[in-house]
């Protein structure tokens, strides 16, 4: 006699998350895998964008020279201050948040916010003084891939501004460890952008 | 995990980064030597960032291993692309 054959229960989202992620090796990363795809897919296209950088200057040394002479390597190296300062806040903010203290994360990821808004003011008065001195998209190869280049950046800080305020809202420790691994990528990627476009001759 | 104090720690060692990096750009003579300490400098930055704020420390090997591939590739290539212009 054959017994009868039990159907099987299908597993709940919940149970299945809880067996297993099935991100393997990614889900070692700190906070959501899908996040670190996009950082490495950030990471893959902002690479492209500076090999293609350092390229162009090997072909046109002179158009680079000058198009770099035309930048101001002060204002950027204050940004770079303010954004390794606004990474080290949003680093706070998410310890405050895995030590369940809410009102210190926020309060951390507020600051990380309100820097990554000066670093944004900083870079609009740095753009703007460079088209009074006639610098445009069309100027120059230069300043065709500075411009690409910065401000693909730049609109990266916004949406971790926008990222950031999201988790800010229920500091919940998983969803703040992810909001601010983005945000420590576009620091990352500023901290090896800043030498390449504005020091290296 | 990071504690508070190791974080202070990082923030330090990366703003004295961040200045030496600027005084060598203004006050060495520009060349393959200045760009190799100035992209060598934003290597060790970024690597202070991805093992102490973006939380690879604790990371599988081949994690740390892909970012600090990235932010290396990157800076050896600009310097490479620097220091050809004297061969050209």
């Amino acid at each position: 006699m054959v017994a009868a054959e039990t159907p099987e229960q299908p597993m709940s989202a919940q149970d299945f998350e809880t067996q297993e992620s099935g991100w393997g090796i990614l889900a070692e990363l700190p906070g959501d895998p899908m996040m670190w795809v996009l950082i490495f897919s950030e990471l893959a296209v902002f690479g492209l964008l500076l090999g293609a950088f350092a390229v162009a200057r090997t072909v046109n040394p002179s158009v680079f020279a000058s198009g770099q002479g035309l930048l101001d390597p002060g204002l950027a190296a204050i940004n770079t201050l303010v954004l390794l300062t606004s990474g080290w806040a949003a680093a706070r903010g998410a310890l405050a948040a895995r030590e369940r203290r809410r009102p210190a994360c926020r309060r951390w990821l507020a600051l990380a916010i309100a820097l990554g808004a000066l670093f944004v003011a900083i870079k609009l008065l740095e753009y703007v003084g460079e088209i009074g001195t006639g610098a445009d998209l069309e100027r120059s190869t230069f300043f065709t891939l500075y411009f690409l280049l910065t401000g693909f950046h730049l609109l990266h800080v916004m949406l971790g501004m926008v990222i950031l305020a999201v988790v800010l809202r229920g500091a919940a420790p998983a969803a703040v460890e992810t909001g601010t691994s983005f945000w420590h990528m576009v620091d990352l990627v500023w901290v090896v952008m800043f030498p390449i476009i504005y020091l290296v001759r | 995990m990071m504690d508070r104090h190791s974080l202070e720690t990082t923030l330090v060692v990366l703003v004295g980064l961040a200045i030496t990096t600027l005084l060598a750009s203004r006050h060495l003579t520009a060349g393959p030597a200045t760009s190799a300490a100035v992209l060598g400098i934003a290597v060790l930055k970024g690597r202070r960032i991805l093992l102490d704020f973006l939380g690879l420390r604790t990371a599988p090997a081949l994690w740390r291993g892909l970012v600090t591939a990235w932010v290396t590739g990157v800076a050896s290539l600009a310097w490479a692309a620097s220091a050809a212009r004297l061969l050209i």
